[in-house]
């Protein structure tokens, strides 16, 4: 059995838990992590608009072109593309991605270029349309 | 007041929480090495690109350099002794504040995922439970994780709502999904757009109507499995979809399921369904 304090401790931490998720959902961000709204696909995309697709390109010091995956860097796609507006203003970051490359993959040639591409897919009545651009959005060049 | 008393303190057998302590905590392992190596990786990453969670800036926690490796370490080994069931109360605190602090590294780099408020809320739930408290102290532990895992699907369509507005279900949220991270199963689906979108409805009605169902300790045991069931499958779904699973989600999910009554020793493991 609970005795009354440990009850009351107990029902307490309960409110506290729901008024906090209640909180998050109606007026919080993902930075109250963990009581930010649960918002994974919450935003509406246009049925006619454009689905944006993100990903690192690099260009390495023996003159290869490679798309870089997540593990090379130690960033996620959706990283990437949460800090965009940061490599956008300041392209120059980009270079910190290759700092991290050499640091988890030192055996490989260090990457001389770095820039986010975004590609951009049409749609219509919420099927692709198949028109496809690509516009390199950051780029830093070593 | 009394009938929210009488649903927080409904008695839950100890050997529920015994379970679910190995489970939980065998799973830190699996998670911090094998499912999710990114957030070990971000301690590579410069510390200019750290933009630390409101938490993380509280504390204030430290930005993620060589020290990551070690707390991985202490983190794991803290889990796995906590595993034996060994200090239930002090070691399961120490491993639901290592792994909070895993989830700040994890989730200051630009991008929270949304799969851990239910296994966080067990981690800290199942440090609560010792030897004094008894069937009262375990049946909190599961109704409060049981509220966790059932406020991450009902609250996510509020969420919807707030950002995506009310006409959220005809939008082309699943399409963008289905173009960013389909696989051969779904990739097909984006020629028939309307499955899609029927789905968006699916979703939102399951999140809204089928999701507090789990709130209820039905009579009749084989409906508490169904519903479980149903999540579980849907899980499954979006895995086979869009190649994302809510794993430690999916974990304190088993909290809902009367786990003392499997037959660990019988050759094939099935549920004890009562009579």
């Amino acid at each position: 059995m609970l005795t009354r304090g440990g009850r009351r401790g107990r029902t307490a931490a309960s409110v506290a838990l729901g008024v906090l998720l209640l909180l998050g959902t109606f007026v919080g961000q993902d930075d109250h992590f963990p009581f930010g709204p649960f918002r994974m696909y919450s935003t509406r995309e246009d049925p006619d608009g454009l689905v944006l697709s993100t990903r690192v390109e690099a260009v390495d010091a023996t003159g290869r072109v490679l798309v870089v995956p997540d593990t090379a860097t130690g960033l996620r796609r959706a990283e990437i593309e949460g800090q965009a507006g940061r490599f956008r203003r300041d392209p120059a970051l980009l270079e910190l991605l290759s700092r991290a490359h050499d640091r988890i993959r030192p055996d490989e040639p260090p990457y001389v270029e770095v820039r986010v591409v975004e590609r951009r897919y049409r749609l219509r009545d919420s099927r692709p349309t198949g028109e496809q651009t690509e516009q390199v959005v950051a780029a830093w060049k070593r | 007041m009394e009938a929210l008393s009488r649903w927080l303190f409904r008695p839950a057998p100890l050997r529920r929480i015994a379970i679910l302590r190995v489970i939980a905590y065998l799973f830190i392992p699996v998670d911090v090495l094998l499912t999710t190596p990114w957030v070990a990786a971000h301690a590579q990453v410069p510390g200019e690109l750290y933009q630390p969670l409101l938490i993380g800036r509280l504390l204030p926690l430290p930005t993620p350099g060589p020290w990551v490796e070690v707390l991985r370490w202490v983190l794991i080994v803290a889990a796995l002794i906590a595993a034996t069931g060994r200090r239930p109360r002090t070691l399961g605190l120490l491993v639901a504040l290592l792994y909070l602090q895993w989830m700040v590294i994890a989730f200051s780099y630009g991008k929270v995922d949304h799969d851990r408020v239910g296994f966080l809320v067990l981690l800290f739930a199942l440090a609560t439970v010792g030897k004094r408290g008894g069937e009262e102290a375990a049946g909190w532990a599961v109704q409060i994780t049981t509220l966790a895992v059932v406020a991450t699907y009902f609250l996510s369509a509020f969420a919807k709502l707030r950002f995506g507005g009310l006409d959220w279900v005809d939008g082309a949220t699943l399409t963008r999904a289905v173009v960013r991270r389909g696989t051969a199963l779904s990739t097909p689906l984006l020629d028939v757009p309307w499955v899609l979108h029927v789905f968006q409805y699916v979703l939102v009605c399951v999140e809204l109507f089928v999701s507090p169902l789990l709130l209820v300790r039905w009579r009749d045991e084989r409906r508490g499995w169904l519903l479980v069931g149903v999540f579980y499958g849907f899980h499954v779904m979006t895995f086979l979809t869009i190649s994302i699973v809510f794993l430690p989600h999916c974990v304190a999910l088993l909290a809902l399921l009367p786990l003392e009554r499997v037959r660990w020793r019988s050759r094939a493991p099935e549920p004890m369904v009562a009579a």
